[in-house]
């Protein structure tokens, strides 16, 4: 099929009225601004007359839009709209939370009253009473700034520049290769007993491909995936990626790595792009800085952590050059937002977790700052991730920060490197429930000879102890290094939940890193004809 | 919950009388959830969560697309038919685009229990506090997740499809940590009648595997036999069945290409170990699914008997394309096991590793499935046939298909959950050698 013969006998009045079909959405959500006022007495009050001490009151909206294209193929065009409500209350210290899609008035009370039994039925058996903090009162509203809304671009500029992608790919010799764009609007509306009432919308885009080549002689194949991260940020973001070029350049790369020798296991020295290394500061500085997690709320799941409170302004996390720092107001961070989801603005809240390579600083939601004695309370980290969530404490933006000569890249870094390996771009990711013991793959693992790139590896994983790995940087990027990567969906909770969040990242370099080759792992004596993509959609 | 039979039925016709495309399918879909979580021996956050969902997928010709709403009144139901239907009159043509399914042989589904419909959030705690007691009393900190779910669910379209479910499910896990000697344990459960749940036995296993697994000894990372519990073969039976799919072998992009040589047959061909056996059955009672999967019947299917690989997942469009029947993606995984007690498994092995839980498997490498992950809540050592205390967690790198390869002995079936999906699964602890535990953990 020739690309535009889809087009022909569409008029070009069609292919407006598709770009109109959300702005029903934005007259449905000022439909939901002058309900809210009301929605939000009723639930609130019905609340407190059955005895709760504090109440909020969430509305929201998801909408999604995602497309998926196979080869020459559009095998998805899906759009997705959740509206809902919930109720959360605290009665005698004890939580209760309750959700619908109904929001009938009568909905509201029934949730209401399902949060309250929730809530009364811990009475008498608790341990410990759940201690709230006192928020100031907000009336607010905040927009995430874009300049294109997504959902107000044509199928038709989407379709064109995901099958443009495809074409490349297909040009350049991939066998296979899938391109996709997700775009996400949150409308959230947010009432709770302190007084506040908060109105807030964003927006943010995950545009990605995969390229595959095959050697069904050889019995081998390999992937690369597209290094452009998700973002907070409107149609430009994908509007002004040049994915032709990378999509050639990912088969390019693709081959390579088939021919590429099997790497020889042992230390070598690690320069990590920040295409990959956002990944791993979000799994061994993100996850195991999370107070509700060192204290023991996610046991049964994610795990608890090695960074307990009495490490806190005493831990060596990392060499002295390390500094990270968390906030959710950064330009197209995906934690980025004006107020959290107990409604701590989060404009002056900003921290750092780890300064001058020292512990310094947890991330909590609203009442958590005292479980560890700490003033100033909540640092704005909650979040809750549709209206049948409850808000539980989620990650802000966390970032590595550049070194301080603004003269390192990637390629300084790399030249102080003898025998080494340049990562780029997301592979797979594990570590342990403790945040101890990690292995991570990247898209593309160059082998490094005497400074200079030399070739590939296949076969790559690199694996370590998260403090003793920040402990081994030894060079970092300067400002204009400076990259933001993320996830659309990191997993914490039961139920599950997920998570946007964004990770800005410098090239930095590790010494002495335990490379592990992925062939030998599976069992396999000899070299094999693999890479080590992988990864996927799971979550991170 | 709503909807009756007869809701759903009305709710689709009104749909379908709405829509002009050439062909159209729906799924109506509502869920009523009750959560508790509970940490430090007490309840922390929980839900009574209410869930409705409308998709729709309209299709003229092979121009096609969906949308899926939350929202039932009128207005929200006609504005969403008139947005699908200008999204698929937009959307390129898709070669491999289906009209939708036509009606199947359908069998009568097995998993919904009244009883547990009718569990309420007072219910629900009660069953929970002796629990949590049980935890505090016991000096441990524990920390768990009860979920009860009621579905209900009507799969609707132009070709004359109409099928309406409802299922219901009861999942249950715990962790109890004891602080002096960084003991962890783990133990969970699967019903669908709420009536077979013992949470105190669960609760009580927990227990037991933190305050046996204190003060780990050291052992060293390397290939060993292992016993693994229900919960680590249900992790890996689950990675395997998703990569069991023919299209993805037809275009030598599996893990399935370099287990055959070339001009070997898969199918037909022993490619495990001939005690390996795997197959899905909606009816199969100790762990029941549903009966169709968006339209397409589920049956009984062997994936592999005795180690020969029967069967593999078949979408439409490639069955069509290649002549062959499709074979949807399965509801439920059960393997046969032998029965043996988990001590009797421990006794067969002279020096090994006994393993509760995997956690955080993820991918390596697609070429040989190699995952990655660790141990977790409670790793023993094994000893001349007996447990030799606990040791400390490790990484594992290893394959699902080595393991369906190396497996030395079976024990009796459970249902519990694991670290990866929770679709029904009723599958033994196995013995496996040569498992590659590649790295220690400090974790515990
Ligand atoms: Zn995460």
């Amino acid at each position: 099929m020739h690309r535009r013969d889809w087009l022909k006998g569409t008029s070009a009045a069609g292919i407006t009225l598709l770009s109109s079909r959300w702005v029903t959405s934005a007259e449905a959500a000022d439909a939901l601004s002058e309900k809210f006022p009301r929605l939000a007495e009723v639930a609130l009050s019905h609340a407190t007359s059955l005895g709760a001490s504090f109440a909020d009151f969430h509305l929201m909206q998801t909408d999604s839009e995602s497309l998926f294209a196979r080869e020459e193929m559009v095998q998805g065009v899906d759009a997705d709209s959740k509206l809902g409500c919930s109720v959360r209350v605290l009665v005698d210290g004890a939580w209760g939370f309750s959700a619908t899609e109904n929001l009938s008035e009568t909905a509201i009370r029934k949730v209401t009253e399902s949060a309250i039994a929730l809530a009364k039925g811990q009475a008498g058996w608790r341990a410990k009473p759940i201690e709230l903090e006192i928020l100031p009162a907000y009336q607010g509203n905040w927009e995430l700034p874009i300049e294109v809304d997504p959902f107000t671009v044509s199928l038709e500029d989407k379709v064109e520049q995901l099958l443009g992608i495809n074409r490349s790919a297909l040009n350049t010799g991939a066998n296979y290769c899938f391109s996709y764009l997700l775009a996400v609007r949150e409308r959230k509306w947010l009432a709770n007993t302190f007084g506040s009432r908060i109105t807030q919308s964003r927006v943010r885009l995950h545009p990605s491909f995969s390229v595959t080549l095959t050697d069904p002689k050889q019995g081998g194949f390999a992937s690369r995936e597209s290094f452009l991260p998700p973002r907070a940020a409107g149609y430009e973001h994908f509007r002004d990626w040049n994915a032709v070029e990378e999509a050639a350049l990912a088969v390019e790369q693709a081959k390579e790595k088939m021919a590429a020798p099997s790497v020889t296991p042992g230390k070598k020295d690690l320069v990590i792009a920040p295409s990959n290394l956002w990944l791993t500061i979000h799994e061994t500085v993100g996850h195991p800085t999370e107070l509700d997690r060192a204290l023991g709320y996610e046991a049964n799941y994610a795990g608890t952590s090695f960074c307990t409170p009495e490490k806190l302004d005493d831990l060596r996390y990392g060499s002295e050059r390390v500094n990270i720092f968390a906030d959710r107001t950064a330009e197209q961070g995906l934690s980025t937002i004006g107020w959290d989801d107990d409604g701590v603005q989060t404009k002056g809240k900003e921290f750092p977790i780890i300064k001058d390579g020292i512990f310094r600083n947890y991330q909590m939601a609203m009442g958590q700052a005292a479980l560890i004695g700490r003033d100033g309370g909540s640092n704005g980290c909650a979040y809750s991730d549709g209206y049948d969530s409850i808000p539980i404490q989620r990650m802000p933006n966390i970032s590595l920060q550049p070194g301080t000569d603004d003269a390192v890249t990637a390629e300084s870094l790399i030249a102080d490197v003898e025998d080494g390996i340049f990562a780029e771009g997301r592979g797979s990711w594990s570590i342990d429930q403790q945040r101890y013991n990690f292995q991570f793959t990247a898209q593309v693992f160059h082998k490094i000879t005497d400074g200079k790139l030399d070739g590939m590896y296949k076969d790559v994983a690199y694996q370590g102890n998260s403090v003793d790995f920040w402990n081994a940087c030894d060079g970092l990027g300067g400002k204009g290094t400076y990259e933001m990567g993320g996830s659309f969906r990191c997993g914490k909770g039961q139920p599950g939940q997920g998570a946007p969040v964004s990770h800005g990242a410098v090239p930095a370099r590790f010494r002495q890193i335990n490379i592990l080759n992925t062939a030998e792992e599976s069992g396999k004596k000899t070299a094999s004809k693999c890479d080590c993509s992988g990864g996927g959609t799971a979550w991170a | 919950m709503g909807l009756s039979k007869q809701d759903f039925e009305s709710l689709g016709e009104k749909i379908l009388n709405l829509v002009e495309a050439d062909g159209a399918q729906l799924w109506l879909h509502e869920t009523e959830d009750l959560q508790l979580r509970s940490a430090n021996n007490d309840i922390t956050s929980n839900g009574v969560v209410d869930r409705f969902k409308i998709g729709i997928t309209v299709n003229y010709g092979k121009q096609s697309a969906s949308i899926e709403i939350n929202q039932s009144n009128d207005e929200a139901i006609r504005e969403a038919v008139k947005k699908v239907q200008q999204m698929a009159k937009l959307a390129p043509e898709d070669p491999e685009h289906l009209p939708p399914v036509e009606p199947g042989d359908y069998l009568t589904p097995i998993n919904f229990s009244e009883a547990t419909a009718g569990m309420n959030p007072e219910d629900a705690l009660k069953q929970i506090r002796p629990v949590i007691e049980q935890g505090r009393s016991a000096g441990v900190d524990s920390a768990g997740y009860l979920e009860r779910s009621i579905s209900s669910s009507a799969q609707i379209n132009t070709n004359g499809v109409f099928i309406h479910e409802q299922s219901t499910g009861v999942k249950f896990s715990i962790t109890a940590r004891a602080a002096e000697g960084r003991g962890s344990g783990w133990a969970s459960t699967q019903v669908t009648d709420v009536s077979e749940l013992d949470l105190a036995a669960v609760g009580d296993s927990a227990i037991q595997k933190a305050l046996a697994s204190r003060n780990a000894k050291a052992r060293k990372a390397g290939r060993t036999t292992v016993v693994l519990e229900a919960p680590g073969v249900r992790d890996l039976l689950s990675i395997l069945s998703w990569n069991l799919g023919q299209r993805n072998y037809d275009e030598d992009r599996s893990f399935l290409n370099g287990l055959v040589g070339e001009d070997q047959e898969l199918i037909g061909n022993q490619i495990f170990g001939e005690n390996a056996t795997l197959y899905s059955d909606p009816l199969y009672e100790p762990a029941p699914c549903g009966v169709h999967y968006y339209g397409i019947p589920r049956k009984k299917t062997m994936w592999i008997e005795d180690g020969v690989m029967k069967n593999l997942m078949v979408q439409r469009f490639w069955a069509q394309k290649n002549g062959i029947d499709p074979l949807p993606w399965p509801g439920n995984l059960i393997m046969p096991g032998e029965g043996k007690s988990t001590d009797e498994l421990i006794a067969s092995v002279e020096d090994g590793v006994l393993i509760t839980r995997l956690w955080y498997l993820r991918q390596v490498q697609p070429q040989t499935l190699l995952y990655t992950g660790l141990t977790r809540d409670g790793t023993f050592a094994i000893k001349d046939g007996k447990i030799d205390g606990p040791v400390n967690n490790f990484r594992f790198n290893e394959s699902p298909a080595n393991v369906l390869k190396n497996i030395v002995a079976s024990g009796k079936q459970e249902r519990v959950l694991g670290s990866e999906g929770d679709s029904p699964m009723h599958v033994p602890p196995l013995v496996v050698k040569d498992f590659n535990l590649s790295s220690v953990s400090e974790a515990s």
